[in-house]
């Protein structure tokens, strides 16, 4: 049912859990929130070891602008040829 | 009041106009914008009928909050008898056209017929009078509008307009309303072409009456708020829909090559961040722009920086033309996204189907399918930027034997293409696929499979999948306003629980085209942007209808059901690759080769797929063969269908 809880609507309360300063390793399963230093134009992730270049929206609004490509091709290439596909 | 906006009923054949108002109990069933469309095209065409013959029903609305004080209500819909795919026709655009009508005193048009010559609709305050356009036909989108306005003497007019695409009877033509607002899907550009209508043109100075006028604005003021804050709209307000295209490449989800690749490497000329400095270097640093009553301001402009339409003014380009004219063609190059984006928008053609269809030729003369011969010795080997552009003006204008053939569409064009070309066209109901790739994502995939107008991102994409959100916080989304007490993942690589979450956007976004919002203003790409709750209160004080969440989501069910009562009419068969509820075979034979290392080898599991579409089938009231129960057709109040209330 819909509830609105002290006056707040479902989207409104889940404002609670936003974070900021940080973003998501693109890599599906991996996902770990990485936090680039201020004004970094890369950031690898701790986790999976993926590389990105960094874009700064705003001085606190940080995204992935894209991969490192030569670093993500090698990563790539490798499960390729671990999967076994052509 | 926004209730007295009218339905207009226009024969071009006869000329007769007739007015109607619409009663407060089919509101309450079909609200309005898409959903009102749905039932008014369900109740006046037949069965069979030729999507380009006088009897198709051409629908322009707005939605029932256009031009009240709720934010972002401009879009307008049309729909129609697809003459692309044979079945549902809808399309949605922004712009300023649908508040201008709403001012003028209409929400819907129904026009049916065919014009002697070509002509055009003008709208008044109230009144309306057919005009000729024999001296406007064979102009592109913009000079048309401007055309229009010079006749009539008044700058403030807005229009619908088709470009040479839709004179030409191009399948997938758009109708467009200034430079670059485009209802471009499914040929809606097209049907007004075969109709000999060049625009419907509006002009209202009509106040709309607000229920509870400091109610509805001090809601607006959350409203607002709430979208304002989002990080997803802070940063569409910087870079335009480019950055989705962006973070899905980065990830390995957008098709590259026609369907070989799902990245497209080295693309750093056509990132959203370049085609930002581009827009700065060509229009100065405040370059975004936004559409009637919207605080996200989306929309870049531009000006083509070099080559043989320098200068040139231009909007956009949106996240598809970076795919049709980027990655899909494997020509990452920011000229060629921009000049495409320019010639598609003034032709009046949707970007989406022509990039992917010149991707899927250029795939078959790799193949050696097709040859110099078809192609009248156009090179169309991939990367090949100037035959991408030369390949969209033959499109637009039917040169040539490939430009005439592709025209007509994927489907009719692999007829006659013959040999294997109908297994290399990633399409679903005959419309190609959005330039993102689904086999990382069986509920983005389950969703483009089973959307009623054919492949499509607009009508029951789970976006907010991708992004991991824990359980209770998934959960907390998708159950309101109804319960749901089933299986819900955050892994989107998995099957289980996807369908409800298809079901549930599916709703949201009928929901949000009835009322004439925009879909960047709820639950699409944001997880804390309005919905239902907070709609059923914007209703009530801008138009003082009663409805909780909870009717909200079964009306949007009800319009939902009309519009596959529509597609079954004309033919929806569970399984049919070309009417049906089914993806292209490389879903499932040919995995993913580039992207996020967790994503390279993926592909959808077919015997899973069909699981999650009876899964869907289930949610949605309707049996194993897609087709709903008496039952369903009981409860929806859709038993008598089509009931011809209106």
């Amino acid at each position: 049912m819909a509830t609105e809880t002290k006056g707040q609507s479902t989207a409104e309360s889940l404002r609670k859990k936003r974070t900021y300063g940080k973003f998501r390793c693109h890599n599906p399963s991996c996902m770990e929130r990485i936090q680039p230093g201020k004004g970094e134009k890369t950031a690898k992730c701790p986790t999976c070891g993926m590389e990105y270049r960094v874009h700064w929206v705003n001085p606190t609004l940080p995204r992935i602008r894209g991969p490192v490509w030569d670093v993500n091709r090698k990563l790539a290439d490798a499960k390729l040829k671990e999967k076994g596909v052509l | 009041m926004a209730l007295n906006r009218k339905i207009a009923y226009i024969d071009l054949t006869t000329g007769d106009v007739q007015t109607e108002s619409i009663p407060l109990a089919v509101r309450k069933k079909f609200i309005g914008g898409r959903g009102l469309d749905a039932y008014l095209l369900y109740n006046h065409t037949k069965k069979g009928c030729d999507p380009l013959g006088p009897d198709n029903a051409l629908i322009i609305s707005g939605g029932i909050l256009t031009a009240t004080c709720a934010s972002a209500t401009a879009r307008t819909h049309i729909m129609a008898k697809s003459p692309l795919t044979g079945m549902l026709g809808s399309a949605n655009m922004g712009g300023f056209f649908a508040p201008e009508l709403a001012w003028a005193g209409f929400h819907h048009l129904v026009i049916k017929g065919k014009a002697k010559n070509p002509s055009y609709i003008y709208i008044h305050n109230g009144e309306i009078e057919i005009r000729d356009a024999r001296n406007i036909w064979g102009q592109s989108v913009t000079d048309a509008q401007w055309a229009i306005r010079q006749e009539l003497g008044d700058e403030e007019v807005k229009s619908c307009v088709i470009g040479p695409a839709g004179e030409n009877l191009v399948r997938f033509a758009n109708v467009m309303t200034g430079v670059k607002n485009a209802a471009g899907r499914t040929g809606m550009g097209c049907v007004m072409g075969s109709k000999n209508l060049k625009a419907v043109s509006v002009r209202g100075t009509m106040d709309i009456e607000i229920a509870r006028p400091m109610e509805a604005l001090e809601y607006n003021k959350r409203f607002i708020d709430q979208i304002t804050s989002a990080k997803v709209s802070q940063t569409q307000g910087t870079l335009g829909t480019p950055f989705i295209w962006g973070a899905t490449n980065s990830w390995g989800g957008v098709r590259t090559r026609n369907f070989q690749y799902n990245q497209c490497e080295y693309s750093d000329d056509i990132e959203p961040e370049r085609i930002d400095e581009i827009c700065e270097e060509t229009m100065g640093p405040y370059h975004m722009t936004g559409c009637f009553g919207c605080q996200v301001h989306c929309r870049a402009q531009y000006k083509i920086p070099e080559g043989p339409f320098a200068g040139k003014y231009e909007e956009g380009p949106e996240y598809t033309s970076l795919g049709a004219f980027g990655a899909e063609t494997d020509t990452p190059r920011a000229l060629t996204v921009l000049v495409g984006n320019h010639l598609v928008n003034q032709f009046g053609m949707d970007n989406l189907e022509v990039g992917s269809l010149i991707s899927w030729a250029m795939e078959l003369y790799e193949l050696g399918i097709i040859t110099d011969k078809q192609t009248d010795g156009l090179d169309l080997s991939w990367g090949n930027d100037d035959a991408v552009i030369e390949m969209i003006e033959r499109i637009a204008y039917r040169k040539g034997w490939l430009g005439d053939v592709l025209a007509d569409g994927g489907i009719p064009a692999s007829k006659k293409i013959g040999k294997k070309s109908f297994d290399y066209l990633v399409q679903v109901k005959g419309m190609s696929n959005l330039h993102s790739d689904e086999r990382a994502t069986p509920a983005l995939a389950l969703n483009v499979a089973t959307a009623s107008r054919g492949s499509d991102h607009l009508r029951s994409r789970p976006a907010i999948d991708l992004y991991h959100l824990p359980e209770e916080v998934l959960r907390k989304i998708y159950s309101n306003p109804v319960a749901y007490d089933g299986p819900l993942s955050s892994e989107h690589t998995e099957y289980i629980g996807k369908p409800w979450q298809v079901f549930w956007q599916e709703n949201l976004y009928m929901g949000v085209d009835c009322l004439g919002i925009c879909k960047y203003h709820t639950v699409f790409l944001g997880v804390t942007l309005p919905s239902f709750e907070e709609w059923s209160k914007v209703l009530l004080y801008n138009t003082g209808i009663e409805m909780t969440p909870e009717e909200i989501w079964d009306a949007a069910r009800r319009c939902n059901m009309l519009e596959r009562l529509f597609n079954l009419r004309e033919g929806l068969k569970r399984n049919d690759l070309e009417k049906g509820d089914m993806l292209n075979h490389r879903y499932f034979d040919e995995p993913c080769r580039r992207g996020a290392v967790d994503v390279v080898g993926t592909m959808i599991d077919k015997k899973k797929f069909i699981k999650m579409v009876d899964e869907l089938y289930e949610h949605q009231g309707l049996d194993k063969n897609g087709v709903p129960t008496p039952e369903t057709l009981e409860s929806l109040g859709l038993k008598n269908e089509p009931s011809h209330l209106l």
